[in-house]
């Protein structure tokens, strides 16, 4: 009953998060000079209009107050109205959401179909000429800055090439499919359209690429590491005696267990690609969350923001659980342990 | 731990099959070229940033009104004559209008057969009920009109406005957007707040669906009573990065694209199938400096700083030659242009001199400004360059627009930059805003300039209603704003907007900048 | 950033005091290791810029010609001229010192608070323990480049502020390091004796659980340090980092973007110059982690 226990805990320290998170982005959004009302009254209102729309918001009642205010809200699950697009906080994080997480996940799919071959074969070749360039091109993706790494892929592939379009998520011309996960390149092929699915594949290439670029360095180097130390371990010796191939050995043995320790670091990788987005994003015109915190940020739109931090921790810390209850039901030495 | 488990296994043999999809995949991509042009019928708009709220009662931001202008209707609007747009108005929703002699009644009758989108009419309660909706919320349109106005019903196809005090330039402000008319049954079903996410109006086209931070797209309203539009569709599309703008634009990705910087234009130009539209604008950039306190509070300093302006340089340099010096506060275009008004130049050695004789000698000065136009920070780096080089240090601060904006309402600045451009077609946008010592601070006189003759001579200004009267007296406190060096007159800066080159008949009005006509806009 | 999140905790390296073992022997393996080689002097190198730069500058970085704008590279200007008609070659020169010297600074700033106070309630342990680590966990739950992004927007926009708001976000991450060491060392045979003959808690923090934890948190610095100057190039990027005129490469390329189709050596060059001292220093940290990794060492 560890597995409870766990659960148990890790969702009251979630409460815990949630708590803290709100009052950290809370606090820090009150310290920045500037006064959301008049950014919405504009810049020619009169001190009066902007009196008013002050009274609207409810910016006129002490701190604390408005801080008892939103998470009285946050208890029913309400992230307040922003200041900024004047909808529900919710509604506007529900329509940007799905775009991030689709393409953090891609990404993380890309980063793994890549990272973990060049990681296995890095640690079978070690100190060899392959293992030195493939940890040359480890570090340096994780040495790249996305966003300068996105500026040349959509000039080299939209601009130069015509190849792939260069931002967005589908083709003008194409409905976007009604929304059942939020995904697109899941949403079109429950409905059937082909040519959706075929769009939004495109629109998520470059960003992925981009994005994904950076963590296959993570996931490469992690794979790395845990393989050399498995192809240090007695069995692998003892497989080998048994006359089984090299690569039915690495493959079959070595490599699922050094896929254990990985899961969790892989798994990080997911909350640091949703934080990760926020500059891709706005280099690739994606409509997720990353544009959308950027300018609520400048627009001191605190609501949003906090919205925003909430929800991305939240998700964070249910990565985090989903992460060790895999590790759990792969290694039950685990449980045990702790 | 021996042999692997078996979720492991699957987990590899998943990642493996991954991986090989998606490199058959993208290897079938990679070989199927097809980047289309907009279909025919649809103009595709690409703009920087979404819209925030589509409420006209709410929005002071053109890049709304991009949606909101073609979806409402105004008692009034700009004409177009020539192709060209005016700051001469005729009626929209009005059919024609009288006023009292002492400009305090105002009233106007609709045009028979108007209807909003879903089929009802526009009646003079839907226009009483809009403007006091307006008028209630008290947010920035409202500025635009007196707060104790009265709007009556006379009949059902006429309405009337009651003023307490004349105000010139009333028939003007209701071709704002914040004057549009909304339906009041949709708004009553509804909710108030419902409008900020759709629209509910009698203008040509109406909102059909809007993908959050990716595109609107707007369809004809079949209602409408004017002409009907050639177009069968506008999609806005959402495009934050200026480069990804263009380049759509030249592969035929969009139509129109915005907000392109001045060096980007220049190489637009040159490609096919594209051109750039330039026009005249009444938007002027130009330098706040604070009157009231520090350095800049001596009249010898301000002028110093106007003399230590390299405007041709910025003009040439900076902005390829789309932009004009200013010569004062009105701008050419606008109705009490001065064209013998006295304008500034590069002069170092007069700089120099000027410095000497203040007592803002030896002082450092800060600058204020924020990324929100990509220009303003080459102007800021010339400015402390110039300067520089006559001794006087320059400490540039490029914040957050929110905060500069704090920064000057609080007078918290020595020198900063600002864009203004007018909401209706008259120099009180100018000179009442720019000078009374009443709208000190963000609503308009943020160099915190106080001089109670010029006070006198706008006020004055602002209350006749003949134009000829009006001129001489605005152009008298320009002199006096000039000499004193109130701010720094830069320049005023073409509009500019990249086209497809088979998009005809935009028609660009200087008060609505980011406002298309799309009911008149053809495609061939 | 992505960027600056990669060094994520379990990669943290498990090193035993015993690891180091004499300088001679990690000169040795460091030798021995090309890559590491290449690391160490990509980073003088680029210490020998930010050293020199004045003699290795062919221009004034801040001079400015509103009619030589966006020049392209050539024998007068090698990177090119920027959209003031500055010399960008120059400006990357002098852009190192803003760069690397953040990379330097925060991680002494984080590295040093995060040890102490990660070496203190570790060796406290019971409730201020408790309370420490659960603020940390709030803080790294926190996304870390909106936290910074709003750090720094409330401090004001400079070089100095980001530096500071980079390293209150990078704190919790040797927290938490130190944390785990001291907890391992405090359970050590030789600690525990210290601890009979009567010696003090706070003797025990300062000399045997410091010294112990020192080498894994200098590995996890260096491999920081890379990671640092892309947040801070991120924050540039955004228009929160050093004010102009001062030559910082992340601002740079944000500048740059404006004229990438165009002008692509302008925010092509310092996002290069970002990308070479990032490499170095995680190749340089990359390289000292084996070496002083026992699980490694015997192979």
């Amino acid at each position: 009953m560890a597995f409870l226990r766990m659960i148990k805990k890790r969702l009251l320290g979630l409460l815990l998060v949630v708590l803290g998170v709100s009052f950290i982005t809370f606090a820090i959004s009150h310290l920045i000079p500037g006064d959301p009302a008049r950014l919405i009254a504009g810049d020619k209102a009169s001190e009066e209009i902007v009196q008013n729309i002050r009274e609207q918001l409810g910016l006129n009642q002490p701190l604390y107050i408005q801080y008892g205010t939103y998470l009285k809200g946050l208890a029913t699950g309400d992230l307040g109205t922003s200041i900024r697009t004047t909808r529900p906080v919710l509604e506007d994080l529900k329509a940007f959401f799905p775009a991030t997480l689709e393409l953090s996940l891609v990404a993380l799919l890309f980063a793994s179909a890549l990272g973990i071959p060049l990681g296995v074969i890095s640690a079978v070749y070690k100190d060899k000429p392959i293992d030195q360039v493939v940890r040359t091109l480890a570090v340096t993706g994780i040495s790249t800055p996305a966003f300068w790494l996105g500026l040349g892929v959509i000039v080299v592939f939209y601009g130069k090439l015509g190849l792939l379009p260069g931002g967005g998520r589908i083709d003008e011309g194409l409905t976007p499919p009604a929304a059942m996960t939020g995904f697109y390149l899941i949403d079109t092929l429950l409905q059937g359209d082909k040519a959706a699915f075929v769009s939004a594949l495109k629109h998520i290439l470059l960003p992925a690429f981009t994005l994904g670029f950076v963590h296959l360095g993570v996931v490469a180097r992690q794979i790395r590491s845990a393989m050399l130390e498995q192809l240090q371990e007695d069995y692998i010796r003892t497989a080998k005696a048994n006359g089984t191939s090299k690569w039915g050995v690495i493959l079959h043995h070595a490599l699922p267990n050094a896929l254990i320790p990985s899961v969790t670091v892989i798994g990080l990788a997911l909350g640091d690609l949703l934080y990760g987005a926020v500059l891709t994003e706005t280099v690739f015109a994606w409509p997720g969350m990353g544009a959308y915190v950027v300018n609520s940020i400048q627009a001191l739109d605190f609501p949003a923001v906090m919205g925003f931090a909430v929800v991305v921790s939240f998700a964070y810390v249910i990565v985090n659980l989903i992460v060790d209850m895999l590790y759990m039901l792969i290694d039950p030495r685990i449980s045990e342990v702790s | 731990m021996t042999a692997s488990h078996p979720v492991i296994r699957k987990m590899t043999t998943t990642f493996k099959l991954c991986a090989m999809a998606s490199a058959i995949v993208s290897a079938g991509l990679i070989s199927s070229q097809a980047l289309a042009a907009t279909p025919a019928g649809t103009l595709v708009i690409g703009k920087a940033a979404d819209p925030q709220t589509l409420d006209p009662a709410i929005t002071i931001d053109n890049n709304d009104w991009t949606v909101t202008y073609p979806a409402y209707q105004r008692l009034i609007r700009y004409k177009v004559v020539g192709g060209k747009g005016t700051t001469q108005v005729e009626g929209d929703l009005a059919s024609g209008w009288t006023s009292s002699a002492d400009g305090l009644t105002w009233e106007f009758k609709l045009k028979k057969g108007q209807k909003f989108d879903d089929g009802s009419a526009v009646t003079a309660d839907a226009v009483k009920y809009s403007f006091e909706r307006m008028l209630k919320a008290g947010q920035g349109p409202s500025e635009a009109f007196p707060s104790d106005m009265k709007v009556d019903v006379s009949s059902p196809d006429t309405v009337k406005f009651t003023l307490t005090k004349p105000y010139s330039p009333f028939l003007y402000t209701l071709a704002n957007n914040g004057a549009s008319i909304v339906n009041p049954a949709v708004v009553e079903k509804q909710g108030t707040a419902y409008l900020a996410k759709a629209t509910a109006g009698s203008g040509p086209f109406r909102l059909v669906s809007w993908q959050k931070g990716q595109s609107l797209i707007l369809e004809p309203n079949p209602y409408y009573a004017g002409t009907k539009p050639s177009l069968k569709q506008v999609v806005v599309k959402i495009i934050g990065d200026a480069s990804s703008r263009r380049l759509q634009l030249e592969n035929g990705d969009l139509d129109v694209a915005e907000d392109l910087p001045e060096d980007q234009l220049a190489s637009i130009s040159k490609k096919p199938g594209v051109t750039v539209a330039a026009f005249p604008s009444l938007r002027v950039t130009y330098l706040y400096l604070n009157n009231k306190k520090g350095p800049m509070s001596d009249v010898n300093m301000r002028r110093a700083i106007s003399y230590a302006t390299d405007y041709s340089g910025i003009i040439k340099g900076v902005l390829k030659g789309n932009a004009k010096q200013m010569r004062g506060a009105i701008p050419e275009g606008m109705w009490g242009f001065d064209p013998k008004a006295m304008q500034y130049s590069l002069n170092l050695a007069k700089a120099k001199q000027l410095i000497d004789g203040s007592t803002g000698k030896g002082a450092t000065l800060n600058f204020v400004y924020s990324s929100k136009d990509p220009n303003w920070e080459p102007i800021a780096i010339s400015t402390q360059a110039t300067l520089g080089a006559l001794g006087v240090k320059v400490k540039l601060e490029n914040l957050a627009n929110a905060t500069m904006r704090e920064r000057v309402g609080k007078g918290d600045y020595d020198i900063a930059i600002g864009n203004w451009s007018p909401d209706f077609a008259d120099p009180y946008m100018f000179m009442n805003y720019w000078f009374d010592s009443e709208k000190e601070g963000l609503p308009g006189n943020r160099s915190y300039y106080n001089n109670p003759t010029v006070d006198k001579l706008v006020r004055q200004a602002a209350s006749l209603t003949d134009q000829k009267e009006r001129t001489k007296l605005y152009q008298q406190a320009q002199k006096i704003v000039i000499n004193e060096a109130g701010y720094v007159y830069l320049f005023q800066k073409n509009y500019q907007v990249g086209l497809r080159a088979n998009v005809k008949g935009f028609a660009f009005n200087p008060m609505l900048e980011s406002v298309f006509n799309i009911d008149t806009m053809v495609k061939r | 950033m992505n960027a600056m999140t990669e060094q994520t905790l379990p990669t943290a390296p498990d090193i035993q005091p015993a690891a180091a073992s004499g300088l001679g022997y990690f000169f040795y393996k460091v030798k021995k290791s090309p890559l590491t080689v290449a690391g160490l002097f990509i980073i003088l190198f680029m210490l020998a810029m930010m050293l020199f730069a004045p003699w290795l500058a062919t221009h004034d970085p801040n001079a400015i010609d509103l009619m030589y704008r966006l020049l392209p590279p050539s024998a007068e200007h090698w990177f090119g001229t920027d959209e003031v008609g500055r010399d960008i070659y120059s400006r990357i020169i002098f852009g190192s010192r803003q760069s690397i010297s953040v990379g330097l600074f925060v991680v002494a700033v984080s590295g040093v608070i995060g040890a102490l106070i990660g070496c203190f309630s570790g060796v406290v342990g019971g409730r201020t323990d408790r309370v420490i680590m659960r603020l940390m966990d709030v803080m790294l739950s926190v996304p870390s480049l909106v936290l910074t992004m709003a750090l720094a927007a409330a401090l004001g926009a400079s070089l100095f502020n980001a530096m500071l708001a980079i390293a209150v976000v990078r704190i919790p991450y040797y927290v938490r390091l130190a944390r785990g060491q001291a907890l391992g060392i405090r359970e050590m045979g030789y600690v525990k004796a210290a601890r009979t003959f009567g010696a003090s808690r706070w003797h025990i923090v300062s000399w045997h659980v410091i010294r112990n934890a020192l080498p894994p948190l200098i590995v996890q610095a260096t491999l920081d340090i890379g990671g640092t100057i892309l947040m801070a190039a991120a924050l540039g990027f955004i228009g929160l980092g050093a004010q102009q005129p001062t030559a910082e490469w992340g601002a740079m390329v944000a500048t740059g973007r404006n004229y990438v189709l165009d002008q692509w050596w302008y925010s092509g060059f310092p996002g290069l110059a970002i990308l070479i001292t990032a490499t170095g220093f995680n190749l340089f940290g990359d390289g000292i982690r084996d070496i002083l990794d026992p699980k490694q060492k015997g192979k």
